[in-house]
Protein backbone atom coordinates (compact mmCIF):
# COMPACT_ATOMS: atom_id res chain seq x y z
CA UNK A 1 0.00 0.00 0.00
CA UNK A 2 1.59 3.21 -0.83
CA UNK A 3 2.15 5.47 1.99
CA UNK A 4 -0.47 8.15 1.54
CA UNK A 5 -3.44 5.09 1.39
CA UNK A 6 -2.16 3.67 4.45
CA UNK A 7 -1.91 7.07 6.26
CA UNK A 8 -5.75 7.14 5.12
CA UNK A 9 -6.60 4.67 6.33
CA UNK A 10 -5.26 4.79 9.60
CA UNK A 11 -6.48 8.07 9.92
CA UNK A 12 -9.94 6.80 9.43
CA UNK A 13 -9.87 4.23 11.94
CA UNK A 14 -9.26 0.87 12.08
CA UNK A 15 -12.62 -0.06 11.51
CA UNK A 16 -13.68 1.65 8.50
CA UNK A 17 -17.47 2.64 8.99
CA UNK A 18 -19.72 2.31 5.88
CA UNK A 19 -21.71 5.64 6.31
CA UNK A 20 -21.07 8.75 3.99
CA UNK A 21 -19.30 11.74 6.69
CA UNK A 22 -15.92 13.30 5.45
CA UNK A 23 -13.11 13.54 7.59
CA UNK A 24 -12.04 17.31 8.66
CA UNK A 25 -8.93 18.94 9.83
CA UNK A 26 -8.37 20.87 11.24
CA UNK A 27 -11.02 21.76 13.35
CA UNK A 28 -9.90 25.48 13.70
CA UNK A 29 -8.47 27.45 11.58
CA UNK A 30 -5.74 30.50 12.69
CA UNK A 31 -5.72 32.95 9.94
CA UNK A 32 -2.33 35.59 10.19
CA UNK A 33 -2.87 38.76 8.42
CA UNK A 34 0.77 38.50 7.23
CA UNK A 35 -0.04 35.47 5.02
CA UNK A 36 -4.10 35.96 5.12
CA UNK A 37 -4.87 32.86 3.94
CA UNK A 38 -5.35 29.07 5.21
CA UNK A 39 -6.71 26.05 4.57
CA UNK A 40 -8.83 23.06 5.85
CA UNK A 41 -8.79 19.70 4.80
CA UNK A 42 -11.60 17.18 3.20
CA UNK A 43 -11.55 13.50 2.93
CA UNK A 44 -13.55 11.50 2.02
CA UNK A 45 -13.64 7.90 3.21
CA UNK A 46 -16.32 6.36 1.60
CA UNK A 47 -17.24 4.70 -1.66
CA UNK A 48 -19.81 7.08 -2.72
CA UNK A 49 -18.50 10.86 -3.74
CA UNK A 50 -19.44 13.61 -1.01
CA UNK A 51 -21.38 16.59 -2.21
CA UNK A 52 -19.52 19.51 0.10
CA UNK A 53 -21.17 23.30 0.22
CA UNK A 54 -18.90 25.91 2.10
CA UNK A 55 -20.03 28.94 3.84
CA UNK A 56 -19.61 31.17 6.41
CA UNK A 57 -21.26 33.27 9.42
CA UNK A 58 -20.41 34.62 12.30
CA UNK A 59 -21.53 33.25 15.62
CA UNK A 60 -19.41 32.18 18.72
CA UNK A 61 -19.35 29.90 21.50
CA UNK A 62 -21.48 31.14 24.83
CA UNK A 63 -23.77 29.48 27.46
CA UNK A 64 -27.48 29.04 27.33
CA UNK A 65 -29.94 29.60 31.05
CA UNK A 66 -28.69 25.99 32.03
CA UNK A 67 -24.85 26.54 31.63
CA UNK A 68 -24.85 24.51 28.02
CA UNK A 69 -22.50 25.57 25.55
CA UNK A 70 -24.22 26.55 22.45
CA UNK A 71 -23.66 28.90 19.52
CA UNK A 72 -24.68 31.72 19.24
CA UNK A 73 -25.78 33.45 15.74
CA UNK A 74 -25.64 36.86 14.80
CA UNK A 75 -27.22 37.57 11.46
CA UNK A 76 -26.33 41.27 11.07
CA UNK A 77 -23.50 41.84 13.34
CA UNK A 78 -22.64 45.62 13.87
CA UNK A 79 -19.58 47.47 13.48
CA UNK A 80 -18.41 46.45 16.66
CA UNK A 81 -18.81 43.07 15.84
CA UNK A 82 -15.34 41.05 15.62
CA UNK A 83 -16.93 39.24 12.39
CA UNK A 84 -14.46 38.03 9.37
CA UNK A 85 -17.74 36.22 7.98
CA UNK A 86 -18.64 38.93 5.27
CA UNK A 87 -14.72 39.38 4.25
CA UNK A 88 -13.13 35.77 4.45
CA UNK A 89 -13.86 34.06 1.10
CA UNK A 90 -13.36 29.64 0.75
CA UNK A 91 -11.96 28.31 -2.72
CA UNK A 92 -13.65 26.35 -4.04
CA UNK A 93 -17.61 26.99 -2.51
CA UNK A 94 -18.45 23.79 -4.19
CA UNK A 95 -17.01 20.96 -4.75
CA UNK A 96 -17.20 17.04 -4.73
CA UNK A 97 -14.81 14.76 -3.01
CA UNK A 98 -14.74 11.53 -4.76
CA UNK A 99 -14.14 8.33 -3.15
CA UNK A 100 -10.95 7.65 -0.94
CA UNK A 101 -9.71 11.30 -2.24
CA UNK A 102 -8.95 14.44 -0.13
CA UNK A 103 -9.66 18.10 -1.25
CA UNK A 104 -7.85 21.04 0.20
CA UNK A 105 -10.17 24.41 0.47
CA UNK A 106 -8.14 27.88 0.67
CA UNK A 107 -9.53 30.42 2.77
CA UNK A 108 -8.39 33.92 1.95
CA UNK A 109 -9.26 37.17 3.73
CA UNK A 110 -10.14 40.40 2.50
CA UNK A 111 -9.81 42.58 5.39
CA UNK A 112 -11.12 46.27 5.18
CA UNK A 113 -9.03 48.81 5.46
CA UNK A 114 -7.90 50.28 8.25
CA UNK A 115 -8.80 47.07 10.20
CA UNK A 116 -7.84 47.37 14.41
CA UNK A 117 -5.61 44.90 15.43
CA UNK A 118 -7.09 42.41 17.02
CA UNK A 119 -8.74 38.88 16.90
CA UNK A 120 -11.81 38.69 14.31
CA UNK A 121 -14.54 35.89 14.21
CA UNK A 122 -16.32 33.69 11.22
CA UNK A 123 -17.90 29.84 11.80
CA UNK A 124 -16.92 27.98 8.62
CA UNK A 125 -19.95 25.90 7.89
CA UNK A 126 -18.86 22.59 5.84
CA UNK A 127 -22.23 20.98 4.13
CA UNK A 128 -21.56 17.18 3.22
CA UNK A 129 -23.79 15.33 1.32
CA UNK A 130 -22.86 11.24 0.25
CA UNK A 131 -25.16 8.88 -1.76
CA UNK A 132 -28.61 8.43 -2.05
CA UNK A 133 -30.40 6.26 0.64
CA UNK A 134 -30.85 3.02 -0.71
CA UNK A 135 -34.09 2.96 -0.66
CA UNK A 136 -35.05 -0.01 -3.00
CA UNK A 137 -36.89 -3.21 -4.12
CA UNK A 138 -40.48 -1.80 -4.77
CA UNK A 139 -41.49 -5.10 -6.86
CA UNK A 140 -44.45 -4.64 -4.85
CA UNK A 141 -45.56 -1.45 -6.47
CA UNK A 142 -48.54 -1.26 -4.00
CA UNK A 143 -46.37 -0.54 -1.58
CA UNK A 144 -45.27 2.77 0.68
CA UNK A 145 -41.32 2.64 1.09
CA UNK A 146 -39.79 5.39 2.95
CA UNK A 147 -36.45 6.71 4.22
CA UNK A 148 -34.93 9.78 4.53
CA UNK A 149 -31.34 10.71 3.84
CA UNK A 150 -29.55 12.21 6.23
CA UNK A 151 -26.73 15.43 5.33
CA UNK A 152 -23.90 16.40 7.55
CA UNK A 153 -23.48 20.27 8.36
CA UNK A 154 -19.89 20.75 10.71
CA UNK A 155 -19.17 24.08 11.96
CA UNK A 156 -15.95 24.91 13.14
CA UNK A 157 -14.07 28.33 14.39
CA UNK A 158 -12.17 30.55 11.89
CA UNK A 159 -9.72 33.13 13.96
CA UNK A 160 -8.16 36.06 11.97
CA UNK A 161 -5.36 38.08 13.72
CA UNK A 162 -4.05 40.96 13.20
CA UNK A 163 -1.02 42.83 14.61
CA UNK A 164 -0.82 42.63 18.68
CA UNK A 165 -3.43 40.00 19.95
CA UNK A 166 -3.77 39.10 23.52
CA UNK A 167 -6.04 37.51 25.86
CA UNK A 168 -7.19 36.02 29.42
CA UNK A 169 -9.97 35.19 31.70
CA UNK A 170 -11.21 35.86 34.50
CA UNK A 171 -13.04 33.62 36.85
CA UNK A 172 -16.24 34.52 39.11
CA UNK A 173 -19.00 33.18 41.08
CA UNK A 174 -17.64 29.70 41.26
CA UNK A 175 -20.36 27.70 43.25
CA UNK A 176 -20.96 24.05 42.91
CA UNK A 177 -24.38 21.51 44.05
CA UNK A 178 -25.00 17.67 44.60
CA UNK A 179 -26.76 16.85 41.97
CA UNK A 180 -27.54 12.68 42.51
CA UNK A 181 -24.17 10.83 41.70
CA UNK A 182 -22.71 14.27 40.00
CA UNK A 183 -21.41 17.56 41.03
CA UNK A 184 -22.91 20.34 39.18
CA UNK A 185 -20.33 23.24 38.86
CA UNK A 186 -20.72 26.86 37.65
CA UNK A 187 -18.98 29.53 37.30
CA UNK A 188 -19.06 32.94 35.17
CA UNK A 189 -16.10 33.26 32.87
CA UNK A 190 -15.47 36.89 30.99
CA UNK A 191 -12.82 37.14 28.23
CA UNK A 192 -10.20 39.55 28.28
CA UNK A 193 -8.04 41.20 25.63
CA UNK A 194 -8.67 41.46 21.95
CA UNK A 195 -8.94 37.71 21.19
CA UNK A 196 -10.86 34.82 22.13
CA UNK A 197 -9.83 32.78 25.28
CA UNK A 198 -8.95 29.47 24.02
CA UNK A 199 -7.63 27.01 26.94
CA UNK A 200 -8.99 24.18 29.01
CA UNK A 201 -10.78 24.12 32.14
CA UNK A 202 -9.95 21.56 34.89
CA UNK A 203 -12.10 20.89 37.65
CA UNK A 204 -10.81 18.66 40.86
CA UNK A 205 -12.65 17.88 43.83
CA UNK A 206 -10.77 17.56 46.80
CA UNK A 207 -10.31 15.84 50.00
CA UNK A 208 -9.39 17.38 53.29
CA UNK A 209 -5.47 16.33 52.79
CA UNK A 210 -5.69 17.44 49.12
CA UNK A 211 -6.25 13.74 47.33
CA UNK A 212 -8.50 13.97 44.10
CA UNK A 213 -11.62 12.81 44.56
CA UNK A 214 -12.82 13.72 40.96
CA UNK A 215 -11.78 15.76 38.21
CA UNK A 216 -12.80 17.04 35.04
CA UNK A 217 -11.00 18.28 31.88
CA UNK A 218 -12.70 19.89 29.18
CA UNK A 219 -11.45 22.63 26.42
CA UNK A 220 -13.03 25.78 26.39
CA UNK A 221 -13.39 28.85 24.37
CA UNK A 222 -14.51 32.38 25.63
CA UNK A 223 -15.29 34.89 23.71
CA UNK A 224 -17.34 37.20 25.11
CA UNK A 225 -19.04 36.56 28.94
CA UNK A 226 -20.13 33.09 29.56
CA UNK A 227 -21.78 30.99 32.73
CA UNK A 228 -20.83 27.42 32.07
CA UNK A 229 -22.29 24.10 33.96
CA UNK A 230 -19.91 21.30 34.36
CA UNK A 231 -20.78 18.07 36.29
CA UNK A 232 -18.34 15.80 37.99
CA UNK A 233 -19.07 12.00 38.55
CA UNK A 234 -18.33 11.75 42.13
CA UNK A 235 -20.71 9.24 42.80
CA UNK A 236 -21.57 8.38 46.86
CA UNK A 237 -19.56 10.95 48.39
CA UNK A 238 -19.36 10.22 52.04
CA UNK A 239 -20.61 13.12 53.88
CA UNK A 240 -18.14 15.92 54.81
CA UNK A 241 -16.26 19.20 53.56
CA UNK A 242 -14.68 18.93 50.36
CA UNK A 243 -12.75 21.75 47.93
CA UNK A 244 -13.75 22.59 44.44
CA UNK A 245 -11.08 23.97 42.57
CA UNK A 246 -11.56 25.11 39.53
CA UNK A 247 -8.01 25.98 36.83
CA UNK A 248 -8.51 27.57 33.43
CA UNK A 249 -5.28 27.31 31.33
CA UNK A 250 -4.20 28.35 27.96
CA UNK A 251 -2.60 24.58 27.67
CA UNK A 252 -4.70 22.91 24.66
CA UNK A 253 -4.00 19.47 23.64
CA UNK A 254 -5.42 19.49 20.76
CA UNK A 255 -4.04 23.15 18.67
CA UNK A 256 -0.53 23.38 18.13
CA UNK A 257 1.02 25.44 20.56
CA UNK A 258 2.04 28.03 18.81
CA UNK A 259 -1.62 29.13 17.85
CA UNK A 260 -2.70 29.32 21.49
CA UNK A 261 -2.14 32.97 22.22
CA UNK A 262 -0.68 32.66 26.40
CA UNK A 263 -1.95 34.05 29.21
CA UNK A 264 -1.65 33.25 33.05
CA UNK A 265 -3.52 30.15 34.48
CA UNK A 266 -6.34 31.69 36.52
CA UNK A 267 -7.49 29.48 39.56
CA UNK A 268 -10.47 29.98 42.00
CA UNK A 269 -12.14 27.28 44.48
CA UNK A 270 -14.62 26.85 47.29
CA UNK A 271 -15.72 24.67 49.84
CA UNK A 272 -18.30 21.67 49.25
CA UNK A 273 -20.61 20.44 51.55
CA UNK A 274 -22.25 17.14 51.64
CA UNK A 275 -24.58 16.45 54.13
CA UNK B 1 2.00 4.56 22.98
CA UNK B 2 0.73 7.59 21.15
CA UNK B 3 -3.22 7.62 20.65
CA UNK B 4 -4.98 7.43 17.77
CA UNK B 5 -6.49 11.00 17.73
CA UNK B 6 -2.52 11.65 18.22
CA UNK B 7 -1.66 9.45 15.20
CA UNK B 8 -4.70 11.04 13.23
CA UNK B 9 -2.80 14.79 13.62
CA UNK B 10 0.50 13.69 12.38
CA UNK B 11 -0.90 11.74 9.77
CA UNK B 12 -2.75 14.80 8.55
CA UNK B 13 0.52 16.78 8.78
CA UNK B 14 1.91 14.33 6.67
CA UNK B 15 -0.78 14.78 4.12
CA UNK B 16 -0.95 18.30 4.43
CA UNK B 17 2.54 19.40 3.93
CA UNK B 18 3.58 20.34 0.25
CA UNK B 19 4.73 17.96 -1.96
CA UNK B 20 6.60 18.61 -5.24
CA UNK B 21 3.89 18.29 -8.18
CA UNK B 22 1.29 19.45 -6.30
CA UNK B 23 -0.48 22.65 -6.67
CA UNK B 24 -0.10 25.29 -3.74
CA UNK B 25 -2.94 26.98 -4.03
CA UNK B 26 -3.63 30.92 -2.87
CA UNK B 27 -0.97 31.65 -0.90
CA UNK B 28 0.13 28.20 -0.04
CA UNK B 29 3.21 27.30 1.25
CA UNK B 30 4.86 24.54 3.79
CA UNK B 31 4.55 27.26 6.68
CA UNK B 32 1.09 28.23 6.48
CA UNK B 33 0.15 24.49 5.80
CA UNK B 34 1.69 23.63 8.75
CA UNK B 35 0.30 26.38 11.00
CA UNK B 36 -3.16 25.45 10.15
CA UNK B 37 -2.58 21.28 11.24
CA UNK B 38 -4.77 20.43 14.18
CA UNK B 39 -7.05 17.66 15.06
CA UNK B 40 -9.09 15.87 12.01
CA UNK B 41 -12.94 16.09 13.09
CA UNK B 42 -15.36 13.62 11.71
CA UNK B 43 -18.26 12.75 11.21
CA UNK B 44 -19.39 10.00 10.03
CA UNK B 45 -23.07 8.43 9.09
CA UNK B 46 -24.11 5.07 10.39
CA UNK B 47 -27.32 4.84 8.83
CA UNK B 48 -29.70 6.45 7.47
CA UNK B 49 -33.82 6.66 8.75
CA UNK B 50 -35.34 4.23 7.26
CA UNK B 51 -39.31 3.14 7.98
CA UNK B 52 -39.38 0.40 5.08
CA UNK B 53 -42.08 -0.11 3.87
CA UNK B 54 -45.47 1.42 6.00
CA UNK B 55 -49.08 0.41 5.56
CA UNK B 56 -51.48 3.08 4.13
CA UNK B 57 -53.55 4.94 6.30
CA UNK B 58 -51.57 4.01 9.50
CA UNK B 59 -49.06 6.11 11.37
CA UNK B 60 -45.27 4.06 11.67
CA UNK B 61 -42.54 5.39 14.32
CA UNK B 62 -39.26 4.48 14.07
CA UNK B 63 -37.84 4.82 17.91
CA UNK B 64 -34.11 6.23 17.95
CA UNK B 65 -33.44 2.63 19.34
CA UNK B 66 -34.59 0.79 16.76
CA UNK B 67 -32.99 -1.03 13.98
CA UNK B 68 -34.24 1.62 11.31
CA UNK B 69 -33.29 5.03 13.10
CA UNK B 70 -30.72 7.66 11.79
CA UNK B 71 -27.04 7.08 13.09
CA UNK B 72 -23.86 9.66 12.84
CA UNK B 73 -20.98 9.26 15.15
CA UNK B 74 -18.10 12.31 15.92
CA UNK B 75 -15.09 12.14 16.93
CA UNK B 76 -12.86 15.14 17.46
CA UNK B 77 -11.03 16.00 20.54
CA UNK B 78 -11.54 14.62 23.64
CA UNK B 79 -13.66 15.91 26.42
CA UNK B 80 -15.30 19.01 23.52
CA UNK B 81 -18.31 20.44 23.53
CA UNK B 82 -20.42 20.17 20.34
CA UNK B 83 -23.56 21.57 19.68
CA UNK B 84 -26.54 19.45 18.04
CA UNK B 85 -29.37 20.37 15.65
CA UNK B 86 -31.30 19.52 13.31
CA UNK B 87 -33.10 20.79 10.19
CA UNK B 88 -36.13 18.49 9.84
CA UNK B 89 -38.62 17.76 6.86
CA UNK B 90 -42.62 18.13 7.80
CA UNK B 91 -43.48 16.32 4.50
CA UNK B 92 -41.93 13.31 2.15
CA UNK B 93 -42.10 13.60 -1.96
CA UNK B 94 -43.20 10.62 -3.47
CA UNK B 95 -39.83 10.22 -5.90
CA UNK B 96 -41.74 7.45 -8.47
CA UNK B 97 -45.22 9.42 -8.58
CA UNK B 98 -46.31 12.89 -9.71
CA UNK B 99 -45.38 15.74 -8.19
CA UNK B 100 -47.75 16.66 -5.23
CA UNK B 101 -47.54 13.40 -3.89
CA UNK B 102 -46.16 13.38 -0.31
CA UNK B 103 -46.82 12.04 3.22
CA UNK B 104 -46.37 13.95 6.75
CA UNK B 105 -43.34 13.21 9.07
CA UNK B 106 -42.86 14.17 12.64
CA UNK B 107 -40.32 14.25 15.46
CA UNK B 108 -41.60 14.02 18.94
CA UNK B 109 -40.17 15.14 22.35
CA UNK B 110 -37.80 11.89 22.26
CA UNK B 111 -37.29 11.10 18.95
CA UNK B 112 -33.67 11.80 19.52
CA UNK B 113 -30.56 11.07 21.37
CA UNK B 114 -27.39 11.13 22.21
CA UNK B 115 -24.22 9.37 23.83
CA UNK B 116 -21.08 10.04 24.90
CA UNK B 117 -17.84 8.11 23.95
CA UNK B 118 -19.58 4.43 23.10
CA UNK B 119 -22.03 3.18 20.28
CA UNK B 120 -24.67 2.20 23.13
CA UNK B 121 -27.89 3.83 22.05
CA UNK B 122 -29.87 2.22 25.30
CA UNK B 123 -27.62 4.27 27.41
CA UNK B 124 -28.20 7.59 25.87
CA UNK B 125 -29.53 10.77 26.31
CA UNK B 126 -33.32 11.51 25.40
CA UNK B 127 -33.72 14.65 23.68
CA UNK B 128 -36.23 16.48 21.57
CA UNK B 129 -34.57 17.07 18.25
CA UNK B 130 -36.61 20.26 17.33
CA UNK B 131 -34.53 21.67 19.85
CA UNK B 132 -31.47 20.25 19.65
CA UNK B 133 -28.63 19.26 22.40
CA UNK B 134 -25.48 19.93 23.53
CA UNK B 135 -23.55 16.76 23.86
CA UNK B 136 -19.42 15.72 24.98
CA UNK B 137 -17.25 14.00 22.97
CA UNK B 138 -15.65 11.33 25.22
CA UNK B 139 -12.30 10.91 27.48
CA UNK B 140 -9.01 10.28 25.59
CA UNK B 141 -9.98 6.62 24.83
CA UNK B 142 -13.15 6.65 22.77
CA UNK B 143 -13.11 10.68 21.58
CA UNK B 144 -17.01 9.73 20.08
CA UNK B 145 -20.58 11.22 20.33
CA UNK B 146 -23.01 9.61 18.68
CA UNK B 147 -26.47 10.51 17.88
CA UNK B 148 -30.05 8.51 16.93
CA UNK B 149 -32.43 9.64 15.61
CA UNK B 150 -36.31 8.10 14.75
CA UNK B 151 -39.67 9.74 13.65
CA UNK B 152 -43.30 9.08 12.49
CA UNK B 153 -44.95 8.90 8.89
CA UNK B 154 -48.33 9.19 8.51
CA UNK B 155 -49.31 7.83 5.04
CA UNK B 156 -52.78 8.69 3.63
CA UNK B 157 -55.28 6.07 3.38
CA UNK B 158 -55.02 6.84 -0.60
CA UNK B 159 -51.15 7.33 -0.67
CA UNK B 160 -50.12 6.46 -3.23
CA UNK B 161 -47.49 3.84 -3.94
CA UNK B 162 -43.50 4.56 -4.33
CA UNK B 163 -40.68 5.71 -2.90
CA UNK B 164 -41.22 8.75 -0.64
CA UNK B 165 -37.75 10.92 0.47
CA UNK B 166 -36.55 13.62 2.38
CA UNK B 167 -33.74 14.98 4.01
CA UNK B 168 -32.64 15.15 7.60
CA UNK B 169 -30.03 17.32 8.25
CA UNK B 170 -27.72 17.40 11.37
CA UNK B 171 -25.47 20.24 12.18
CA UNK B 172 -22.73 19.61 14.69
CA UNK B 173 -20.90 23.14 16.01
CA UNK B 174 -17.52 22.46 17.40
CA UNK B 175 -17.45 24.96 20.62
Amino acid sequence: MKRTGLSLALLCGAAPLAGQGVVIAPHAVFIDARTRSGAVLLYNPNADPAEVVISFFFGYPATDSAGSIVVRTVEHPDATSPSAASWIQAFPRRLTVPPLERQTIRLLASPPPGLADGEYWARLVISAKGGQLPVTGVADTAKLKVGLTLEVRTIIGVFYRKGAVHTGVTLSGLRTAVVGDSLAVWARLTQQGNAAYIGSAHAALLDSTGKTLAELKAPIGVYYAMEPRWALPIGALAPGRYRLRLDLSTGREDLAPELVLPSPPVRDSVEVRVP
Amino acid sequence: MMSRPGLAGLLLLGLLVTRAGLSQGVGGSVAIDANVIGQALTITTLSDLNFGSVPKGVATTVQPTAAGAGAWQIQGSKNADVSVTFVLPALLTNIQALPGSTMPVSFGATSARWNRATNNVAAATVFNPSVGATGKLGPPANPFLYIWIGGTVTPAAAAKPGIYTGTIIVTIAYL
